[in-house]
């Protein structure tokens, strides 16, 4: 059978995405496999302590090198990168990595044939064993483009993994934002579990994620957190997601105690144990 | 007064550690800045200030059109599209979907000179006021992969005021953060001390590093967690600017849509001495 795909998605930053990732795995009701896919921020492993069962390298798109024994320094290159992605300053081409976008334009341009795409890293995976099952991790290196491409190689390995060990469940733990990398993470995902805050930023980012889950074809429920926070934030949020059809799992209040638990490194388990199950029992109904 | 306009870049790693508040509040408490919202995926720095659109104007990026009575479906454009962005299936003619870069590579290899190029909207830039202040918003059309070229469209609108400028950047550390503090003289990191924080601060970090950029760090909620922020701002030669207690009623007040500093004066204060130190250290 297809294992649930589930991935965590907020829009807006630190929700509590993470959190609960870690506390719905430490109660899931089936086997799963975990998933972490907020490569440029990779919290999870924080909390799961992952034991590393083995490390890859992460190849993203070719990038531009020039050779300046040959550059003579004309220029031409740096007039169709539409990244400005050369610098001339030193009299002669430079590529600044940074900034590549990996289109080969220059290479065509150049009279010297002296530029060419080379492989570049930009990040690495993992595969590791946590006391909750397996799972994919990544790291794109700090300031790395292709996010989108690892979040679609950690979930891919996911699946395979999955398979291998026969579990039900795939839980993903996903990018805030709405772009590259979060439409990697919820296109093909069964549901998209938004977690949001009872702020005008919340619901404002909510409504952002939620109509791109509908465009890209996942099922998307919302969790509030820190529900508390604000009386009249959280009745817009249950307004602003009946009006929207999405379904409300849980109102979680603020709890100083998950807070703590996480300043640990350790799973709010305990902490969060009351709201979990019935989110769970929600979640494999959907 | 300031020799020439500053742009102050406020960046965090991780995402929720409190930039939009550290940016509104700057923009409530130093007089004359402008502010740019560069979190172009999730703009809510307006929503903070309570600024409302009066004007808007779209970001377009380059995309392919395929003279039909000139192409002779050869399929080179197709072949050195790195992106994957042009689609032919049997005998139909090329066809750019969303991958695209708008990097011009398939016009220039195309023999036929049958590309020419139109702009495709993926986002706009709106101006917004409201409480005396000017922000320039970026926003990416929903469902459109790549922030990039709305942040930079965004950041480059507000640099030609030629005010003193604060970014509002997105979380994370890959390309967009990148693009949003790129053009920046002094980088805010804000983090809270929770290992989430450390962790991406660090990486945060690197970053700056790479680029070379002046920066200081804020520790917002500096009272929960307890991980040790201070020596990795040591590690980086980064001081900590300030130190922001976690507080209930201002969490409160964020979510009714108020900017700390607006109401609380260690949040001003903190501001004040951010926006002083980022004059000295640029120079004016």
């Amino acid at each position: 059978m297809k294992p649930k795909e589930i991935t965590i998605v907020s829009g807006k930053g630190g929700t509590g995405k993470t959190s609960l990732t870690a506390a719905l795995v430490s109660f899931a009701p089936q086997r799963t496999v975990l998933c972490e896919a907020d490569v440029d921020a990779p919290d999870l492993e924080i909390l799961l302590h992952p034991v590393k069962v083995s490390e890859h390298p992460f190849m993203g798109m070719r990038t531009a090198a020039v050779d300046a024994e040959r550059c003579i320094g004309c220029g031409k290159c740096e007039s169709v990168c539409r990244f400005e992605a050369i610098d001339m300053s030193s009299g002669k081409a430079v590529v600044d990595k940074t900034f590549c976008e990996g289109c080969s334009a220059c290479t065509l341009v150049c009279p010297q044939e002296c530029i060419l795409m080379e492989d570049t890293r930009q990040g690495t995976w993992f595969f590791g064993q946590t006391d909750f099952g397996p799972m994919v991790h990544a790291r794109l290196n700090p300031g790395g483009e292709n996010s989108g491409m690892l979040v679609q190689l950690v979930r891919k390995e996911a699946r395979l993994t999955a398979k291998k060990t026969g579990a039900g469940i795939i839980l993903t733990d996903g990018p805030p934002g709405i772009a590259c990398p979060a439409i990697s993470a919820v296109t093909g995902a069964d549901i998209a579990l938004i977690v949001t805050e009872p702020t005008m930023s919340g619901r404002h980012d909510m409504l952002r994620i939620a109509e791109l889950c509908e465009r890209f074809g996942a099922k998307a429920a919302v969790i509030l957190n820190k529900a508390d926070l604000s009386n009249e934030g959280a009745v817009k949020i249950e307004e602003a997601c009946r009006e929207n059809g999405l379904p409300l799992l849980a109102s979680i209040p603020f709890l100083l105690d998950v807070v703590h638990a996480v300043a640990q490194a350790r799973i709010p388990s305990e902490e969060l144990k009351s709201y979990i199950g019935p989110i769970w029992e929600k979640l494999m109904k959907l | 007064m300031s020799d020439r306009p500053l742009a102050i870049a406020v960046a965090s790693g991780k995402g929720g550690t409190g930039k939009t508040c550290v940016a509104a509040s700057l923009l409530v408490t130093v007089p004359g800045l402008i502010g740019a919202d560069a979190d172009v995926e999730e703009p809510n720095l307006s929503i903070l200030l309570g600024a409302e659109p009066y004007e808007s104007s779209l970001v377009e990026t380059p995309l392919p059109i395929i003279d039909q009575d000139r192409c002779d479906r050869c399929g080179e454009c197709v072949k050195a599209c790195r992106f994957g962005a042009l689609n032919m299936f049997g005998d139909s003619f090329p066809a750019p979907n969303d991958l695209c870069h708008g990097c011009g590579v398939c016009s220039m290899v195309c023999p036929k000179n049958a590309i020419t190029e139109t702009g495709k909207p993926i986002g706009e830039i709106r101006l917004c006021r409201g409480n005396g202040l000017n922000i320039f918003e970026g926003r990416l059309h929903v469902g459109m992969p790549n922030p990039v070229p709305v942040i930079h469209a965004t950041v480059e609108a507000a640099m030609a005021e030629k005010r003193n400028l604060v970014i509002d950047c997105p979380p994370g550390t890959s390309c967009p953060m990148v693009a949003a503090v790129r053009r920046a003289d002094m980088v805010v990191l804000v983090t809270e001390p929770t290992p989430f924080g450390a962790a991406d601060l660090d990486l945060a970090l690197q970053v700056i590093r790479n680029l070379n950029k002046p920066a200081m760090i804020v520790i917002n909620r500096a009272d929960l967690g307890g991980a040790d922020i201070d020596s990795l701002g040591r590690r980086y030669s980064v001081p900590v600017a300030a130190r922001l207690p976690f507080s209930r009623s201002i969490a409160e007040s964020y979510a009714r849509g108020n900017p700390p500093a607006s109401m609380d004066p260690q949040w001003k204060e903190a501001m004040l001495s951010i926006w002083e130190s980022t004059e000295r250290m640029s120079g004016n």
